[in-house]
């Protein structure tokens, strides 16, 4: 598993076709659920967590999130960092910028690759073999 | 050793920040533990961070004190009675945003008012790892106040920065080298 991270607007998209240039790219905004678990590549992730949380499906969110790097332990990940800020007043706000931060930190414990790129230019900030998850169990996600 | 590590939220800086003070505890084999609260539990929600907060430390031989505002006061209860003690401080958007809010803070004066604790925990303990927060990249136009709050704790940041001997950004959960 791997994921390419940083801030809006880095050029994350354009170092991921450039990184990874022979997959297909699936939009968190609008896949679905299955497809994330055979998709080769997912780019905007954050909006997908956005979204099941705006559909009340928290649980189900969480529980793909543990089932992911079994089942899809190939795939490439794009995701927007947030939580760079203040804390949202709103409190639907307050929650996916920490959820989008749990499941990000679940997720890249489980990466054998994570690069994160600002102004265009990534670094590569994990590179080694995927065996956390499977050696710490859940104990990184306790929320 | 002192030890600053900032994230974003949920990346997962504070579970960093107890493995790294719990392991220089344990090399020392010396002096005591302790975990400084700065949290001020109101609300469900503050209430639930905290009740995690909690679970995840429980069993590691922390001793936690409350620390609201004043804490070169906290910090000197500790050094006093305590010599080479190990401090774990989380974190400093909440003790900043005390100071500045609460009646009993210290208002304009909060950011002296958290180096001169800083300071007092850097002289009398033999490690200290704080926790602060990348508040300053994200977010919509700010009133001033909101403007006012990121300068204070930006700059009390650097200020840490600058006397740190190493210094991390966790980013989901992976510790990112800064200084050290």
């Amino acid at each position: 598993m791997k994921m390419i991270i940083g801030g809006a607007f880095q050029g994350k998209m354009a170092y991921a076709k450039a990184s990874y240039p022979d997959i297909l790219w699936i939009d968190g905004r609008k896949c679905s659920f299955a497809a994330l678990e055979t998709c080769a590549g997912v780019y905007h992730f954050q909006e997908y967590i956005r979204r099941m949380l705006k559909e009340g499906k928290e649980a189900q969110l969480l529980a793909l999130v543990e089932r992911l790097p079994q089942v899809n332990a190939g795939i490439v990940i794009i995701s927007e960092e947030v939580g760079y800020g203040l804390v949202p007043v709103d409190s639907f706000e307050r929650k996916f910028r920490e959820q989008a931060g749990r499941i990000c930190t679940r997720l890249a414990a489980c990466c054998d690759r994570v690069d994160r790129v600002i102004c265009g230019i990534g670094t590569v900030i994990k590179a080694e073999a995927c065996n956390t998850l499977a050696k710490e169990g859940n104990n990184a996600h306790e929320d | 050793m002192f030890y600053l590590i900032t994230g974003g939220s949920g990346s997962g800086k504070s579970e960093y920040a107890e493995e790294v003070i719990c392991k220089l505890w344990e090399q020392e084999n010396s002096g005591k533990l302790f975990y400084i609260a700065t949290m001020v539990p109101e609300g469900a929600e503050t209430g639930a961070k905290i009740e995690r907060h909690r679970q995840m430390r429980d069993g590691k031989g922390f001793q936690t004190l409350e620390c609201y505002t004043d804490l070169a006061g906290a910090a000197a209860k500790i050094t006093e009675d305590n010599p080479e003690s190990s401090v774990l401080l989380e974190c400093i958007s909440n003790l900043a945003a005390n100071e500045m809010y609460r009646e009993e803070g210290a208002g304009p004066a909060a950011a002296e008012k958290i180096m001169t604790g800083i300071k007092v925990l850097q002289k009398g303990c033999l490690h200290v790892v704080v926790v602060t927060n990348e508040v300053c990249s994200e977010g919509p136009a700010n009133t001033a106040e909101m403007r006012h709050y990121k300068e204070v704790l930006g700059r009390l940041n650097g200020r840490m920065g600058e006397t740190a001997d190493r210094m991390i950004e966790v980013v989901y959960g992976i510790p990112v080298e800064v200084k050290g």
